[in-house]
């Protein structure tokens, strides 16, 4: 019982505390907060990997990718083998849009923990990037299929790249699949209506389309589902509805 | 005996391929497009190349005008490397440069130029555009341009391209000017990591409307932006095209802008402009993201005759291809059908024309390509690119051709001519700190047959610019084009309507509508020559 007890005070890391507190404060988005317990965890102990990549984690959220590429980077001095820095690290690439450098990160990732869908995804979106439509989809088959709980969010790189390639019937199954998974995203609403609007239903469309617009946020701006709607209306023959979207279009324009 | 009909029938089905020639050095058109760049990152560097074509002395073979940049930040060719340039047509493909004794030097930081005979007195004129100052030159018909002033606005601006069109029909030609963005060396914003530094996005500037100046009728302008509804927009203009979209008589105006949406201004007939892209369905990309627009020109690819709209983007963007469904229809996205969207996506593109390259009777399309510079170690490849044509089959699909394109370089101007008039359309391109190039197509065409029609106004302006031009043939097939010389990005070409016949040695009739509504109809007009049209008087 002792020597256990001295094996956990041993193994535990000074900084793990504060990383946790601070950990707590990433969760409930208190980021600032959050920055200052890293750091304290990280003067205790520079080399504690969760802590590393927490505040890599931190300083993407505020553009310092500087500062998230020196945390990973010191983080995979310290443990070569940490999947998730590693992923971080191919991550901190990407939305730099270096796509030369984020390819062999993500690569590694997936090496080191073949099984996580995100390294699957990010490798697809970075592939399909970089031009090789094919094995892009190919890698995101893959990460739908890695997931144990399965999100409408990896099903939508897929579905739209399948829209881009015009393979219609295939992505209708995709999209329906993000729907059901997440029935009150507006991401997947308007994919979906585009979908529709594609294959010539252009009423459905409206109808995907007018639903996406009162569902919370995602990655679809206001002004992407108007602007589909409006192509949407006006091939469904009603031009009032679709001058309607227009004109808040342009009341958007005008206010920026 | 088989083997001999599989030869037959492989030349009968299998199009030839459009194929170019670089000709550039051993025609002796010597020119190389200087940026100024000393590693500031000014944005200005990024943009210029604009080319123009035309026949500035009328001796039927098309000559060559490059803008050039000049020093940064003064804005001054201090520097003989930043003249302007005019290299005059020998007529047997070899050039001569021009331009000292016509007097085209030019000052600033030169981006476009847009020719056309703007005061009605035969012979093409320029107009120049630049970061902070644009020069209009009237062709004095001795072999001589001279300045003519130009309203300027309270503060100087940034014109990327430039168009003329007879918005009025009034017979006389009038210009219109894109804008894009606010920019100041001395406040150019910094972009890039802490380590290393890289051209700024357009986001880091604010955009600005564009101009339309109307011809006095005596050689100057007026600035009607305010009065057109013109300038009531602010963009990020690159390239523009013209063309009547909506069929009414009228030319309307698409401007590709950088970042942001893209701009129709439907051309109403009385001095004013309704800005109808979304309507339209030519605002955005499919997925209602704005691409960087660069280039745009706009003809009829499916010979419905409905002038098609082609934007080149960015790498990731995919050009864009819109089918032009006639009237206040709009456009339908026909990019993904026709196979340019995924073709296209991993390129970036500036200039680009949509001219009959085979003279099958399907216009093609030809896009002078490069990455931006500076992002090589981004996109892990080089920002140098070789150009690309995509051949029409028959107005369903584009399929790409390479031959005599293949060397790589930062292109950015194109313009269009027959330059040794064999009836086929040459190409001439610039590219960013290295030699322009002169392709020559050498197409094997088959004895496919072509038409150039060179149009005189007599109530129009000059040069017919913005009449539409329908020829029928004995097969039943019509083709149709317009006259105007702005195309793709910041360049200019030859103001013929050309058309690839493909079998006909004849048009069995051609029809002229003359902006403002005339239309005339010409019989029995033979293959193979440029032919001229003069606008018949009204009964």
């Amino acid at each position: 019982m002792m020597l256990t007890l001295l094996v956990l005070l041993w193994t535990v890391s000074p900084g793990q505390a504060d990383y946790e507190k601070a950990n707590r404060l990433f969760t409930a988005k208190q980021f600032e907060a959050a920055f200052t317990a890293v750091d304290e965890s990280l003067r205790r102990d520079p080399n504690l990997v969760p802590a590393l990549t927490l505040k890599a984690k931190l300083a993407m959220a505020v553009n310092r990718f500087d500062v998230a590429r020196q945390c990973l980077e010191h983080a995979l001095t310290v443990d070569p083998k940490a999947p998730y820095a590693q992923f971080l690290y191919g991550l901190e690439a990407y939305l730099t849009n270096d796509l030369k450098e984020a390819l062999p990160r993500f690569r590694k990732a997936r090496e080191l923990a073949p099984k996580d869908a995100r390294a699957a995804l990010y490798l697809g979106l970075t592939t399909e990037s970089t031009g090789r439509a094919d094995e892009a989809m190919r890698l995101y088959r893959e990460a739908v299929q890695l997931e144990a709980v399965p999100q409408s969010d990896t099903w939508l790189p897929g579905a739209r790249l399948l829209l881009l390639l015009g393979q219609l019937e295939e992505c209708g199954t995709w999209l329906r699949r993000a729907v059901q998974l997440a029935p009150r995203s507006r991401d997947a609403h308007f994919e979906l209506a585009r979908l529709l609007l594609k294959q010539g239903d252009a009423g459905q469309s409206a109808g995907e389309g007018e639903l996406a617009l009162t569902l919370p946020g995602g990655a679809t701006s206001d002004a992407t589902v108007h602007y589909l709607l409006i192509r949407a209306w006006k091939q469904a023959g009603q031009s009032d509805r679709a001058a309607a979207h227009a004109a808040v279009m342009r009341a958007q324009e005008s206010a920026r | 005996m088989l083997r001999i009909v599989c030869i037959i029938l492989a030349t009968a089905i299998l199009p030839a391929a459009i194929r170019f020639e670089e000709i550039a050095a051993k025609s002796g058109l010597r020119f190389e497009l200087k940026n100024g760049e000393a590693g500031g990152f000014h944005q200005i560097e990024l943009t210029l190349g604009g080319v123009a074509v035309l026949d500035f002395d009328n001796d039927g073979c098309t000559d060559i005008f490059f803008t050039n940049g000049a020093a940064i930040p003064s804005l001054r060719k201090t520097d003989a490397k930043f003249s302007n340039r005019l290299f005059r047509n020998n007529c047997h493909l070899t050039f001569t440069d021009v331009t000292a004794k016509t007097g085209l030097a030019g000052q600033g930081y030169a981006m476009a130029a847009a020719s056309a005979d703007f005061d009605n007195d035969g012979f093409a004129d320029l107009f120049v555009a630049g970061v902070k100052g644009n020069t209009l030159y009237r062709n004095l018909g001795n072999g001589r341009f001279a300045e003519r002033p130009l309203p300027v606005p309270e503060t100087p601006r940034w014109a990327v391209s430039a168009g003329w069109l007879d918005y009025d029909n009034d017979g006389w030609l009038d210009l219109f000017v894109s804008n894009y963005v606010e920019w100041d060396a001395a406040k150019e914003p910094r972009c890039g990591t802490s380590e290393r530094q890289y051209y700024c996005h357009p986001n880091a500037y604010q955009g600005l409307p564009n101009q339309l100046f109307r011809n006095n009728h005596d050689g100057t302008f007026t600035d009607v932006s305010r009065a057109s509804g013109i300038g009531a927009l602010v963009g990020k203009g690159m390239g523009v095209a013209f063309a009547d979209v909506d069929g009414d008589g009228f030319t309307d105006v698409f401007v590709a802008n950088d970042s942001v949406r893209g701009l129709l201004f439907r051309n109403l007939g009385n001095g004013r402009f309704a800005e109808i892209a979304l309507e339209a369905g030519v605002a955005l990309r499919d997925d209602g993201h704005a691409i960087a627009g660069m280039g745009a020109d706009l003809r009829d690819l499916d010979n419905d005759g409905r002038p098609d709209l082609v934007v080149s983007g960015i790498l990731n963007d995919s050009f864009l291809l819109f089918r032009n469904l006639g009237g206040l229809n709009g456009f339908e996205d026909m990019a993904q059908r026709t196979g340019l969207l995924m073709s296209t996506r991993q390129l970036t593109g500036w200039s680009l024309g949509i001219f009959d390259f085979d003279n099958d009777g399907w216009k093609d399309i030809f896009f002078a390509l490069a990455h931006l510079m500076q992002l090589d170690r981004y996109l892990g490849r080089e920002a140098a690119l070789p150009n690309r044509v995509y051949r029409n089959v028959q107005g369903r699909t584009l399929e790409e051709e390479r031959t005599g394109l293949e060397g790589a370089a930062l292109h950015r101007g194109a313009a269009f001519a027959d330059f040794d008039n064999d009836g086929r359309v040459d190409v001439v391109v610039t590219a960013v700190n290295g030699p322009a190039k002169l392709l020559r197509n050498v197409t094997e065409t088959g004895g496919a047959h072509w038409l150039a029609v060179r149009l005189r106004g007599t109530r129009a302006n000059r040069q017919g610019l913005g009449a539409v031009v329908r020829v029928h043939l004995a097969d039943g097939r019509d083709l149709y084009n317009h006259a105007t010389t702005a195309v793709g990005y910041a360049s200019a070409s030859e103001p013929l309507v050309r058309f690839g016949l493909g079998s006909a040695a004849a048009a069995e009739w051609v029809e002229i509508r003359w902006p403002g509504g005339p239309v005339q109809r010409v019989a029995g007009v033979k293959a193979d020559r440029v032919v001229e049209i003069v606008e018949a008087a009204r009964p």
